[in-house]
């Protein structure tokens, strides 16, 4: 009960004028942003990033949840008027909610998609205020062998899950990330790593930079790439936005188990809201009574997919901040920020600012709030956002990839960085690889670099500590199966050994 | 291209790649000068994450050289022209105009270059390039200006 009372005095101190005020810009930014196809969550709390390093810490962390909230909503917009998700994380919502918008009910689809959202955040949120603080405290026994196996969990099953076609592509797009991690003085022994003489490489690879490249001019190179811009949205002819009570009743098993599948698939590192909200969306398919309406504008179906991608956003924040691990690739981008802003995510949060996480909770009901206000409100408006053409919107995308990048630490170095992420990123992309294993690699390779040679160091070079040692043991058995299932020789001898026993039992 | 052909030239780049790291891991200095232990030598993970690389380079390229030829297709649904246009405009802004001229000025060409590029109508009547014209040099003096503004004022960023 007390993470509950923490919560709702965090909230208190939260509602005032200039902080609503922040929260209210900032969620509708985010929003726009979202719904603009081309433009990600992840690109937007990066930029956002760079725009608020100037701000009070709690303003700027409260300005950067907003936007992540709200850009996960706004993909909703975009995907249920044109059948084209303006975020990753909408794709599940496209398959209802455009027939929806087909039948000329757009208005009503977006209502239903407000209210699973904020039901899908609620959710998220109480699990963030109960689960945080003893996970914090479990951590707090972690060593360095556990840290290391941790790091390369994280790499694992975040390549193992988001890879497009095969896990090979996202394992190798995490050791590309582990790489960049690599370059510049190295946390033990201060020694200089692939510098190449040059004095900015010695800084090594700022991660905005990195991010802003990889999810900024990525994203616009593979928008007029791809699209000729012009987009055509869906006439609206609904009677009623705001959802039916008996529509949000009826689904309330639904909404449930979607928040909590949603904020599980938050809590594996670098798996984001895209598989959250496909893993909610099978999930409620499988169990559904109406079954066959899915695919052809079935409420439920639209209810389980937004619930599913915004419960993801507080799941993703519990090992963020607990274990300084990312749940998805916009949480990376708020760990740099929470560093830029002076708190320090890990296990020694809950000692050095207790109060933090009920705070981050507040901060997310109020963006909360705020997305259901304008969610509901704002409908038709939102329509007229989505009809400004790719030539005017890309290149301001730009400058501000440019200028944001350079003003984090006023360095020309750090434009090139992200010019050269954006086209490698880009051919990545093309290639299927996926990009949240690589940010997820550059955000882990320090602590997996440090772990591993501090752990050899306090065994002395012994090995078997990092196998023997419960939570290690744990995660490597973990590693090992996600990996080993990959193989399809293991996978039929595993069903050859299951079929087996089945026999035996019959 | 198809995906198959594409893998196994990202195999061998990845493949050079990877020992290259564990080349570079292995004759990094192993700071004895220093005694530390053997264990923390900086080069180790380097190492490791080379030889993995080219590990899953091989494997990239064995699972690229089962794949069929009418396999997936990669770099197939855009169009080229856009794509050049776009890299080689931010590519100018981003490594040549910013630094070399005022950043007011390289933004305001940029933005007003870009948007007339791409909102260009070659059959239009000449009014309406005109006013296309118009509007991408209002919007970019609009993003210079706004843009100035807000990071040398607000966030007292000195420009590039």
């Amino acid at each position: 009960m007390s993470a509950l009372t923490d919560l709702a005095a965090a909230f208190a101190l939260l509602l005032t004028p200039m902080m609503l005020f922040h929260a209210a810009w900032s969620t509708l930014l985010g929003i726009i942003i979202g719904s603009l196809p081309g433009l990600t969550a992840t690109m937007g709390v990066a930029l956002m990033t760079t725009l608020t390093y100037s701000l009070d810490s709690t303003s700027a962390i409260l300005v950067l949840l907003c936007m992540y909230v709200g850009a996960i909503y706004g993909g909703s917009r975009s995907a249920i008027l044109l059948n084209i998700p303006g975020t990753p994380a909408s794709a599940a919502t496209a398959l209802d909610g455009y027939p929806l918008a087909k039948a000329g009910r757009a208005g009503y689809a977006m209502g239903l998609a407000t209210v699973g959202s904020m039901i899908g955040t609620l959710v998220g949120i109480l699990l963030l205020v109960l689960i945080a603080p003893p996970l914090a405290e479990a951590a707090l026994n972690f060593g360095s062998f556990e840290f290391f196996w941790l790091a390369v969990f994280g790499i694992v099953i975040s390549g193992q899950l988001t890879a497009d076609t095969t896990p090979l592509k996202g394992y190798i797009a995490g050791i590309l990330g582990l790489m960049v991690a690599m370059v510049g003085s190295e946390g033990i022994h201060a020694h200089v790593r692939f510098s190449f003489g040059s004095s900015d490489l010695a800084g090594g690879i700022g991660l905005i930079p990195a991010m802003v490249g990889a999810f900024g001019f990525a994203e616009i190179l593979n928008a007029m790439w791809g699209r000729a811009g012009i987009l055509a949205t869906a006439k609206d002819k609904s009677d009623r936005i705001l959802p039916t009570l008996s529509d949000v009743w009826r689904y309330k098993v639904t909404s449930i188990r979607s928040g909590i599948i949603g904020t599980l698939v938050g809590i594996i590192p670098g798996v984001g809201e895209d598989i959250g909200a496909w893993a909610s969306y099978v999930a409620a398919r499988r169990t559904s009574k109406e079954a066959d309406r899915y695919g052809k504008g079935s409420h439920e179906g639209l209810t389980a997919a937004e619930t599913g991608n915004s419960a993801v956003v507080p799941g993703s924040l519990i090992p963020a901040i607990t274990l300084a691990v990312p749940g998805s690739a916009s949480s990376a981008v708020l760990i740099a920020a929470l560093f830029i802003h002076g708190i320090r995510p890990g296990p020694l949060i809950m000692i050095e600012q207790p109060q933090f996480v009920s705070q981050v909770g507040a901060m997310l009901i109020l963006a909360t709030l705020f997305m259901g206000l304008y969610g509901l409100s704002l409908t038709r408006a939102f329509v007229q956002v989505l009809r400004v053409p790719y030539a005017n919107l890309m290149p301001i995308v730009f400058v501000l990839c440019v200028i944001g990048t350079y003003a984090l630490s006023q360095r020309i170095f750090d434009i090139w960085v992200m010019v050269a992420f954006g086209l490698v990123g880009f051919v990545l992309r093309q290639m299927k690889y996926p990009m949240a294993p690589l940010v997820l690699g550059i955000i882990l390779g320090d602590l997996l670099d440090k772990s591993l040679r501090r752990g050899l160091t306090l065994s002395d070079g012994d090995l078997v500590p990092f196998f023997t040692r419960p939570v290690s043991l744990v995660f490597v058995v973990i590693i090992a199966l996600s990996i080993l299932a990959n193989f399809a020789s293991v996978r039929r001898w595993v069903t050859g050994i299951l079929a087996r026993a089945e026999k035996r039992d019959a | 291209m198809t995906m198959s052909l594409a893998d196994r030239l990202t195999a061998i780049v990845l493949g050079a790649l990877g020992l290259s790291m564990a080349v570079g891991g292995y004759t990094m200095d192993r700071l004895e000068i220093r005694q530390i232990h053997p264990a923390s030598i900086p080069g180790l993970v380097p190492m490791i994450l080379g030889a993995l690389l080219a590990l899953c380079a091989g494997l990239l390229w064995r699972e690229a050289a089962r794949a069929r030829e009418e396999d997936a297709q990669t770099f197939h649904d855009g169009s080229w022209l856009r794509l050049a246009v776009t890299a080689g405009l931010c590519l100018v802004y981003a490594l040549v105009l910013v630094g070399w001229l005022p950043f007011f000025w390289s933004t305001a060409i940029f933005t007003a270059a870009f948007s007339a590029i791409f909102s260009w109508q070659a059959e239009a009547s000449t009014f309406v390039r005109a006013r296309s014209l118009a509007v991408s040099a209002i919007l970019g003096g609009a993003v210079a200006l706004g843009t100035s503004a807000l990071f040398a004022e607000v966030f007292l960023v000195r420009l590039p």
